[in-house]
């Protein structure tokens, strides 16, 4: 039987609302509303707003004929416009009905309920306060179904190949279905859209193993691992498939001040990473963009504002503690489990899924020169020139990048913007002022500011989740330098049309300093990462290709293309041949797979890239 | 809760495709202390959230913000109808709920929905009898049903309430003569948009001197109707002729200016940008709030 509560509008909303939250939390079916005083669908529309999961009912009246001089009388296109708004807002929960259902008399005893209800039947009951809901629910037995216990009319947007019903009791509470109201907050990622057939959300490392495990009874779905859903490579939502969530596992926390060490969750973002040990004049590299998480950045390579001064994010990891594809729980350092630390810095998405970082911090200045400069240049493919010598003999506290996209009446707008640690306005002025060359300064806007603020526009992300949809197209390359012949291919390429961003991240100063052999990330000899985005593969490939001949490499985090050759291009051969020997070990079966899938069999004999 | 007497607040498309962005955009505006948020109301419009139904949620999922149409369609929300959304949304809301209201444009698609179709001067006469039926639903203190006996509304003892727990201020979206002479005799608000003022502040100046002899004639003190103010656009890229637009300091400067000069109770800015809504939040509504305490 199913059991719902009468929500009667003359008691105070605080009551109101408590006796929903506790129809909710005792997973009861409905509450039915249906005040004397107040109006029904706003009472109801707020109750839906102020709850998460309970499905809510008004009982619907009879339609009536609008006339235009009755004050009283709704249209009813207009209450049916209502009732589609609703059904965006809180998906599948607010419905307006004939009752389906039998009332009993308030205060009726959980037997007469029964009774009422027969098997199948749904019973509605006002009652006096909480207490008496949750009475009712223990002696109905509502409360010992199981977590995973959904309605039937959620059931019925159930995916197929999915074992609901075996979800891990650690993680049912918070699993998300796609009749789920949390559900669209958690189907898209940035840049994404999606419509996945379950979102676990494990908090701990315990929980992260037994969602692999639910994983594993699952290989024929794919499967996404999501810590802030900022990827682009990683494809950290999916249709009909898997999802783990560490997003929750966000805490940052300084363990030792000496040697300015910090232990981040994967679910932190970089912002937030900022904001907590800025205050100390510490900061970490990561990208340029303070939305994007730990988690995914943190395992592939992070080239950020910061980086000619410290290198890459992996640079400065000095531990990540990270669950196997079988469960185990490990740490990887330089001293523990070196080899997985190896290929953790670089192609960490398939090796486990990191629970902590141990992040080495590095000193700057209490504010720090954050510049954004907008150019407009007549000649893209010598601005491009120009600014591969400038950024390129910067000191290290120096890291600009680059943006552009389309020449509009065959000029171009050039955004540069970056960061000189410095807190001397004339040092930073004096470190920006090769970049003006470039072109016609249009605006300008250079500013002293505490690192995390160069980074930290990024707005926050609300409890409504990503908005992203459809597929992002993407395709990166490593550059040695910016000749006149590669200016001259990406100059055709921005002017083809088929590309809306296109950018140079500036690379060199520290990051060069590490050994190519010294992590999964072996370009250490690029000057720059190139980026270019459009909206198809297709219309993007001919101009790209072109560039690519004067490349070496790609950086995975942004490279869509789903082609095996992208491998090899990703790792030299030597990397590839030391990481599918680790795969083997780690993940035989290839369980993660959703970022740059390392095949583990097949030693397949390094495809010759484009060029 | 009484809204403060001058308000900084948003007008949020209310897209339903982009739903979920229009909930974030609101919860940034009650996070970030900002006094009210917005939304157009035009229930021919597919692409849009029912706006009553939005109001309703986005009440549920804030704490402190005001909430508002910008402004309610009469001619398809019934007064009566519209009177006892607004006070139940007042109450669940803890009284943040405030009643924009107006006499429909687009004739066609309001016919299309149902409604009845009035030449604008009838609108005029439609919306004062509209309010007068509202302020009665509202009042519980007068006994017995509401009889009505309109050219445009009628009712035999039609029930009263709920009644709101603050006073709700009713703001007329209004530039034509009548309708301005309207919002000064019988509004609380007037709520015009600054890129339907032919002339800028000359216009915003001419219109406020019409609801001025309105109020007067009518008894009433000219500082009765809160004189706001929708401003589309807004950033702070780099300056430009276009109002609130440029750095922080900029968009303080001028709605100063507004408040000083042109007699600007409220600003209403139209964005859908999360960072734009979290700025003028965070670096010009208190900066503004300061200067007009000091
Ligand atoms: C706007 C924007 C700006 C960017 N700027 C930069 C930049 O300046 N420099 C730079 O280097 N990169 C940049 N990136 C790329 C970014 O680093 C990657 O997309 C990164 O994967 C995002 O991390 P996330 O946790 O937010 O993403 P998610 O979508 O949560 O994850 C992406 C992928 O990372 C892997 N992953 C996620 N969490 C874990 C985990 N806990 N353990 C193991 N693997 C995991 C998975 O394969 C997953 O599919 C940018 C991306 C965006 C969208």
């Amino acid at each position: 039987m199913e059991l719902g509560l009468v929500l009667d509008g003359s008691r105070p909303p605080s009551e109101l609302l408590e006796l929903a939250q506790a129809a909710e939390r005792h997973r009861l079916a409905m509450v039915v509303v249906d005040p004397d005083d107040l109006d029904a669908w706003t009472l109801a529309v707020w109750i839906a707003g102020s709850t998460d999961t309970i499905p809510v009912v008004v009982p619907a009246e009879p339609d009536v004929e609008p006339v235009p001089t009755d004050p009283a009388t709704p249209y009813p296109q207009v209450v049916a416009h209502a009732a589609r708004s609703a059904d965006t807002l809180a998906p599948g929960r607010l419905t307006r009905t004939e009752p389906f259902w039998v009332r009993a008399e308030a205060g009726a005893p959980a037997p007469a309920l029964r009774d009422l209800a027969g098997a199948d039947g749904t019973v509605v009951v006002e009652v006096a306060d909480p207490e008496e809901v949750a009475r009712l629910a223990r002696e109905l037995g509502l409360d010992e179904r199981p977590a995973t216990h959904r309605s039937p009319a959620v059931r019925a947007r159930r995916r197929p190949g999915i074992d609901y019903d075996g979800v891990p009791a650690s993680l049912a509470e918070r699993a998300v279905e796609p009749g789920d109201p949390g559900y669209q907050a958690v189907s898209s990622t940035y840049l994404r859209g999606g419509a996945p057939g379950l979102v676990l959300r494990p908090r701990t490392p315990e929980e992260v193993a037994d969602a692999l495990a639910f994983a594993s009874r699952h290989r024929h779905l794919p499967l996404g691992v999501r810590s802030a859903g900022h990827g682009i490579s990683g494809r950290s939502t999916n249709r009909g498939g898997l999802v783990v969530d560490v997003g929750a596992m966000d805490e940052v926390t300084v363990i030792d001040r000496a040697s300015r060490l910090v232990r981040i969750g994967p679910g932190a973002t970089w912002k937030k990473v900022a904001r907590t040990i800025g205050p100390r004049g510490w900061a970490i590299t990561s990208g340029d963009y303070g939305g994007v998480g730990v988690g995914g950045l943190a395992t592939a390579g992070g080239i950020g504002l910061l980086s000619r001064e410290q290198g890459l994010t992996i640079d400065r990891v000095r531990a990540v503690e990270l669950v196997l594809a079988d469960g185990q729980q490990v740490r990887a350092s330089a001293t523990e489990n070196p080899d997985l630390f190896w290929a953790v810095r670089g192609a960490g998405a398939s090796f486990g899924v990191a629970t902590a970082f141990e992040i080495e911090a590095g000193p700057v200045s209490r504010a720090v020169g954050f510049a954004q400069l907008v150019l407009v240049v007549d000649d893209i493919a010598d601005a491009l020139v120009t600014f591969g010598e400038v950024a390129s003999a910067a000191p290290r506290d120096t890291t600009v990048f680059l943006v552009t996209g389309r020449p509009q009446g065959g000029r171009s707008v050039v955004q540069l913007f970056g960061v000189v640690d410095s807190d001397d306005g004339e040092v930073v002025v004096e470190r920006l002022n090769p970049f003006v060359r470039l072109g016609l300064l249009a605006q300008q806007d250079v500013r002293l500011v505490p690192y995390a603020d160069a980074i930290g526009w990024a707005p926050d992300v609300g409890p409504e989740g990503h908005h992203g949809f459809g597929e992002p197209v993407s395709r990166s390359a490593f550059v040695d330098a910016v000749t006149p012949a590669l200016a001259r291919d990406a100059a055709d390429l921005l002017r083809s049309g088929a590309v809306h961003f296109f950018q140079l991240r500036t690379m060199g100063g520290a990051i060069a300093d590490v050994d190519p052999q010294a992590t999964a990330f072996a370009h250490r000899h690029a000057a720059f990462n190139v980026a270019a985005m459009g909206s198809s593969h297709d219309a993007l490939r001919p101009g790209w290709e072109r560039v690519r001949q004067h490349a070496d490499g790609l950086y995975l985090s942004f490279e869509t293309d789903t082609d095996p050759a992208r491998l090899a291009d990703a790792f030299p051969p030597d990397t590839l041949a030391r990481l599918r020997e680790l795969k083997r070990r780690y993940d035989p079966e290839q369980l993660l797979r959703d970022n740059f899938a390392i095949d583990p069999a097949t030693p397949v004999a390094a495809q010759e890239t484009l060029s | 809760m009484t809204l403060p007497d001058y308000v900084l607040g948003t007008f949020v498309t209310p897209s339903a495709r982009d739903a979920r962005q229009v909930l974030d955009l609101v919860q940034a505006a009650d996070r970030g202390g900002l006094d009210l948020v917005t939304f157009q109301d035009h229930p021919y419009q597919p692409a849009f959230l029912d706006t009553s139904t939005l109001l309703a949620f986005a009440a549920a999922r804030t704490e402190r913000v005001h909430l508002a149409a910008n402004v309610a369609n009469l001619p398809l929300r019934p007064p009566a109808v519209l009177a006892r959304a607004a006070a139940s949304l007042d109450i669940l809301s803890g009284g943040r709920f405030e009643l924009g209201i107006g006499a429909g444009g687009f004739p066609d698609a309001i016919a299309a929905m149902g409604g009845r179709r009035l030449t604008p001067g009838q609108g005029v006469e439609a919306l004062r009898e509209g309010i007068g039926i509202i302020r009665q639903v509202w009042d519980t203190e007068t006994r017995g049903g509401i009889r009505v006996e309109g050219t445009y509304y009628r009712a035999a003892g039609m029930k009263r309430g709920p009644r709101p727990v603050h006073d709700i201020g009713i703001w007329v979206g209004a530039y034509k003569p009548r309708m301005l002479a309207l919002t000064g005799e019988l509004g609380d608000g007037w709520l015009p948009s600054w890129s339907y003022l032919p002339d800028g502040w000359a216009s915003y100046a001419e219109m406020n001197a019409r609801i001025d002899d309105a109020a007067a004639a009518a008894g009433r003190r000219p500082e009765q109707v809160r004189r706001m103010l929708n401003v589309m656009g807004g950033s702070f890229g780099p300056s430009s002729d276009e109002l609130l637009s440029g750095p922080p300091r900029v968009w303080v400067e001028q709605l100063l200016e507004a408040r000083h000069e042109h007699r600007v109770d409220g600003v209403l800015l139209a964005t859908d940008d999360l960072a734009t809504t979290e700025r003028f939040a965070a670096e010009v509504a208190p900066a503004v709030r300061e200067q007009l305490a000091a």
